[in-house]
């Protein structure tokens, strides 16, 4: 994991923080661009191969982004070496299920289009 | 003009407590110094802290100003809020009064190696450098290791012991962006980590407090961006 490194989750942090951003912006574009707001067009958009790949993406970068912010914190702020890896463990626990969870919905779009 | 002074002498105090002055015959253009100096010789001889040379030159009378890192003898008295409350650097152990102990700030200065590594023999005369390789350590070479910018950083205060903080970061550019120097790769590779450079969460604490105005963020960056060169 990137308990470990400086150089490589510093710079993950910073190209992540980058396409967040740009999906960000894509993402107010098409909801302000959309003709109809409901929960069909939206799964219309969110299905179109391009978008899922592009949210499938946001998704990543923003769980590698909150784990390296989160792990920033409890380097800082977390001393004990049992308190520090549980906090390490909860995090990563929440991380990686909301980022199944996510997948998950995103994989069922294959059949769904 | 009223002050009020962060006492503690270990050998009679239980704790640590702040203690009000007040100086009637504070001249214009004194320096807080001075009005330390004032007090020590009229008011209380029991009142510690470290000075030398009186002139922003040594670095020995940094301490927390109002809140504010800085020197002493070049900070001048005429434009501080009262009472002007004068704590020791925050983050180090404090030995009496306003004298903290050093030692955890130079050891993370010496691990950074702060001397030339020379593999090469020794050239007969010195070692030349062009007038734009000189220019490469303005801005570095001027650190007078008062401690002013590490105490005020909040993630030296956390990790002082792993982070090396912004003084001695600024001493490993220094000698990264040497010309001379011939240790460039084992310097950045000793930086990398979770601790040592990358607690550094651009902060600026560093540039703000600076009594020489230099800029250790700056010099943190450039570190990073050898870094990455060198690792892509």
């Amino acid at each position: 994991m990137y308990v470990l490194h400086g150089l490589r989750p510093w710079l993950i942090q910073r190209i992540s923080a980058v396409y967040i951003l740009i999906y960000v912006v894509y993402l107010a574009f098409s909801i302000a661009s959309a003709s109809n707001i409901d929960f069909q067009s939206w799964r219309v958009w969110l299905f179109h191969p391009f978008n899922t790949i592009a949210a499938g993406l946001f998704v990543l970068a923003l769980l590698m982004h909150a784990w390296i912010g989160i792990r920033d914190i409890i380097l800082d702020y977390v001393h004990n070496t049992l308190a520090r890896m549980t906090a390490f463990t909860l995090v990563i626990i929440v991380l990686a299920g909301s980022g199944l969870w996510c997948a998950k919905i995103l994989l069922l779009s294959v059949r769904a289009y | 003009m009223k002050f009020r002074i962060y006492r503690y002498n270990p050998d009679v105090d239980q704790k640590p407590y702040m203690q009000d002055y007040e100086l009637n015959d504070v001249e214009s253009g004194m320096m807080l110094l001075g009005a330390l100096l004032k007090i020590k010789d009229t008011i209380d001889e029991t009142l510690s802290f470290r000075r030398s040379c009186g002139e922003g030159v040594c670095g020995s009378d940094s301490m927390n100003i109002n809140g504010i890192n800085g020197l002493a003898c070049i900070t001048a008295v005429a434009g501080l809020k009262q009472p002007v409350e004068i704590r020791p650097l925050p983050g180090l152990p404090v030995i009496r009064d306003l004298i903290v102990d050093m030692e955890q700030f130079y050891q993370n200065y010496r691990d950074v190696k702060p001397y030339l590594v020379v593999d090469d023999p020794m050239p007969e005369a010195e070692l030349a450098q062009t007038p734009e390789q000189r220019d490469k350590l303005d801005g570095l070479y001027e650190c007078i290791l008062c401690a002013c910018c590490s105490t005020q950083c909040p993630s030296f205060w956390w990790n002082p012991d792993k982070y090396l903080g912004p003084a001695a970061l600024l001493q490993a550019s220094r000698f990264i962006e040497d010309s001379r120097d011939q240790a460039t790769e084992e310097r950045l590779a000793a930086l990398e980590g979770p601790f040592k450079l990358f607690r550094c969460h651009t902060i600026m604490n560093c540039v703000q407090v600076c009594p020489k105005g230099l800029n250790p963020t700056l010099a943190i960056n450039n570190i990073k961006k050898k870094m990455v060169k060198r690792s892509l």
